[in-house]
């Protein structure tokens, strides 16, 4: 793909003439250098689990924050450049807290992935009176995972606007053999428990340090407690888990 | 023409130059409207007359309107302001249809009808709005607005020219207000009544307006949105039937919904 | 100020039963919003088988019934009878007409049951009300005056039927005025019912909310 790179990934809104929007698929490019994400779907809730990357002890760990609140049934978690997400989560959290104040009810996690998906091909240049906010695409793509009538949900989002709804999904650096994986282990009776391991499973396979409580982070979406960020007592529970 | 109010009454006439013009964008255009809910089952009606003043401007004008098939709209007072909001609402619906891919909830509907209503704070529709319906779990829903979006969800409400006329016969026969259940016999419990009751209800509560209040008169439509499964024999069986009154069915307006609304119509005394 | 006809605020109703009347008072007396007693019986009895009401201007309820109560002895004494209920109307009537440009803010309604003459030997219920300036209405089922008119109206337009018996008479009127007063902020604070039957009349006082 890159051999044939030409003038046509200069602006952010020309076709090439075999019809693609370079910058577009760059974008798509960052997200395979993030760091790997995964999602899983079962009939009790969707769990959610991201590597985070610790480069330097000097870090404090718990201040990287990949998975994010959207509204209490729904929560995400990115792979790209993370600071481009806290614009879509924004976004997010305004769409659902302005579905409940007009409808006295929660979005529908398929809208509120919607939403976030409107806002992704809100870049370009803007017109007058033209509220595009981004000069170049998302760097970034997210997992939502979340509650509705429907039952729990897991979508995939990414920078082209697209969405697709999955049972199981892997995002980043470590996704294709992430996702290969992913469908070997997935089944759809799956408990929670069985899902968190999968998830770290997963993610251990593909991270090079060892799994630790510093370096992964697990939160799920239940019908009872809504969106929650598993604590380091669950988290450590669950890796000791894995060993076994 | 009452829209073109004459000039204030402090304004000296001889005095060309002192003349002035207020337009007035608002007027009363009469009539009753009223929604009692039940265990399984709502009924919302309407008068038909539209008046202005002392004079009738039709005797058939809908204050009525099927918005799901679990939702009926009510609404009094200007009736251009309410024909325009039930047109606006009806928009909104049509697009939340299209954005989440299902119909509004009751609920849901009550909350926009707020939104709506208090986004036009400073320059009010003039519509009185009562909601009747079932809700998510199909218990007989009514919800009751003033112009501006203050709401309730309630039992029972009448509102409109006969809304003094009307509200304290409800109090009474819905709420059970100043009853006693006889010693040892069952509490009262508000919505609850049969259909052939309410039905009974609503035709005497615009009957008696009719005979008091000049604004309510010419017909009676009145809405019954039931419960899916719920029997209809209580109303379609034809020794239900008043004289002169016609129970017609209103297919459903979405997929799966399987709630059903029937509408009753009927004249109104005429001397 | 408001209308003199909303100042202190009050409501009567008068009913028509099988061979009996009643009439009923809230008992609240106000100054606008504020309320000031709630004994304030507006009903007054010219005799056993006649009651009025006088809802309106409280300094005129007193002036009135004074009034009322100077003309109707002064009848006695003349006539050597007691007033029927249609005449005790038109002396109601005339005595508001009188002050037919600067009127008694006072909407009277009577209720009384006649007694059998040898011309009229089965007299009908009666039941009457006027406006401020004394004009005449005699209706059949049930008269209505006060801040709570036109709630009165609608409750005893769907409770009130034909031919009741004094017990039904009763909580028929009961039920309408207490609901009625309910939805209205300037009656209530309690009501004293009368039914009047040929052979008695029941007075009872109902409780009701106060607020």
């Amino acid at each position: 793909m890159f051999l044939t790179r030409s003038e046509y990934d200069r602006g952010v809104n020309t076709f090439s003439p075999e019809g693609r929007l370079f910058q577009v698929e760059y974008a798509m490019e960052a997200i395979k250098l993030g760091s790997t994400t995964v999602g899983i779907t079962t009939p009790y809730g969707t769990v959610l689990a991201v590597e985070k990357r610790v480069p330097s002890p000097l870090i404090e760990s718990s201040s990287i924050e990949k998975i994010m609140e959207i509204d209490a049934h729904i929560g995400c978690a990115m792979s790209g450049l993370t600071a481009d997400a806290r614009t879509m989560v924004e976004h997010a959290r305004v769409t659902s807290q302005m579905h409940n104040f007009t409808y006295d009810e929660k979005i529908g996690v398929e809208s509120c992935t919607q939403a976030v998906c409107d806002l992704a091909l809100r870049f370009g240049e803007s017109v007058e009176d033209d509220d595009a906010l981004m000069s170049r695409p998302f760097g970034v793509a997210l997992l939502i995972a979340g509650i509705d009538e429907k039952g729990p949900q897991l979508y995939h989002a990414d920078p082209s606007g697209t969405f697709t709804r999955y049972d199981a999904k892997a995002i980043g650096s470590g996704s294709d053999a992430a996702q290969q994986s992913l469908q070997d282990s997935f089944h759809k009776q799956m408990s929670l428990i069985e899902a968190h391991t999968l998830a770290l499973k997963v993610l251990k396979q593909v991270m090079e340090e060892k799994v630790d409580e510093n370096n992964v982070q697990l939160a799920q979406v239940t019908p009872e407690k809504g969106f929650t960020i598993l604590g380091e007592d669950e988290l450590k529970r669950v890796i000791e888990g894995l060993a076994a | 023409m009452a829209l073109f109010a004459p000039p204030p009454m402090y304004a000296d006439p001889t005095m060309a130059a002192d003349k002035q013009h207020a337009f007035n964008p608002y007027s009363e255009n009469g009539g009753s409207i009223l929604a009692i809910a039940g265990a399984d089952f709502t009924v919302i009606a309407g008068d038909t007359r539209q008046s202005e003043g002392y004079s009738i401007q039709t005797r058939y004008a809908r204050k009525v309107w099927q918005l799901t098939d679990r939702c009926v709209i009510a609404t009094n007072g200007f009736a251009a302001d309410g024909n325009n909001f039930v047109k606006r609402i009806k928009q909104r619906l049509e697009w939340y249809e299209h954005a989440h891919q299902k119909q509004m909830s009751i609920k849901a509907i009550a909350r926009l009808t707020q939104t709506m209503l208090y986004g036009n704070r400073f320059f009010p529709y003039f519509a009185y709005v009562i909601l009747g319906g079932i809700d998510e779990d199909g218990t007989g829903a009514v919800y009751s607005f003033d112009p501006i979006g203050s709401y309730e969800r309630e039992a029972c409400r009448a509102a409109g020219a006969a809304q003094s006329l009307i509200q304290p016969f409800l109090d009474n026969q819905i709420y059970f207000r100043n009853q006693t259940p006889a010693p040892g016999a069952e509490p009262f419990v508000p919505g609850r009544l049969p259909l052939s009751t309410v039905l009974g209800l609503v035709i005497d509560s615009f009957t008696s307006a009719t005979e008091r209040e000049i604004a309510v008169g010419d017909g009676l439509e009145l809405y019954v949105v039931m419960k899916k499964g719920r029997t209809t024999d209580d109303l379609v069986g034809s020794d239900n039937l008043i004289k002169n009154m016609q129970v017609q069915e209103l297919g459903a307006l979405g997929e799966g919904g399987s709630e059903r609304t029937f509408l009753v119509s009927l004249p109104l005394k005429r001397d | 100020m408001g209308s003199p006809m909303e100042y202190n605020g009050g409501s009567v109703v008068a009913m028509v039963g099988k061979d009996c009347v009643a009439i009923a008072t809230d008992l609240r007396l106000g100054q606008q919003s504020i309320g000031v007693a709630y004994n304030f019986d507006k009903v007054v009895a010219v005799n056993d088988k006649l009651y009025y009401g006088l809802p309106g201007l409280a300094t005129d309820v007193y002036s009135l019934r004074e009034h009322l109560r100077f003309r109707v002895n002064m009848y006695r004494m003349k006539e050597e009878r007691e007033i029927t209920p249609k005449t005790f109307t038109h002396l109601v009537s005339s005595s508001l007409y009188e002050k037919r440009f600067g009127p008694w803010f006072i909407e009277p309604v009577v209720a009384g049951l006649p007694q059998p003459t040898e011309l009229d030997p089965h007299p009908k219920p009666f039941i009457s009300t006027m406006d401020t300036i004394g004009c005449i209405t005699t209706p059949k089922d049930f008269a209505v005056a006060g801040t709570a008119a036109d709630k009165l109206y609608g409750a005893a337009e769907g409770l009130w039927e034909p031919d009741l018996e004094p017990d039904d008479l009763f909580e028929t009127i009961s039920q309408t005025l207490l609901n009625a007063v309910d939805r209205d902020c300037l009656s209530g604070w309690g009501a004293i019912v009368h039914v009047i039957t040929q052979d008695k009349v029941v007075t009872r006082r109902l409780r009701s909310r106060m607020d």
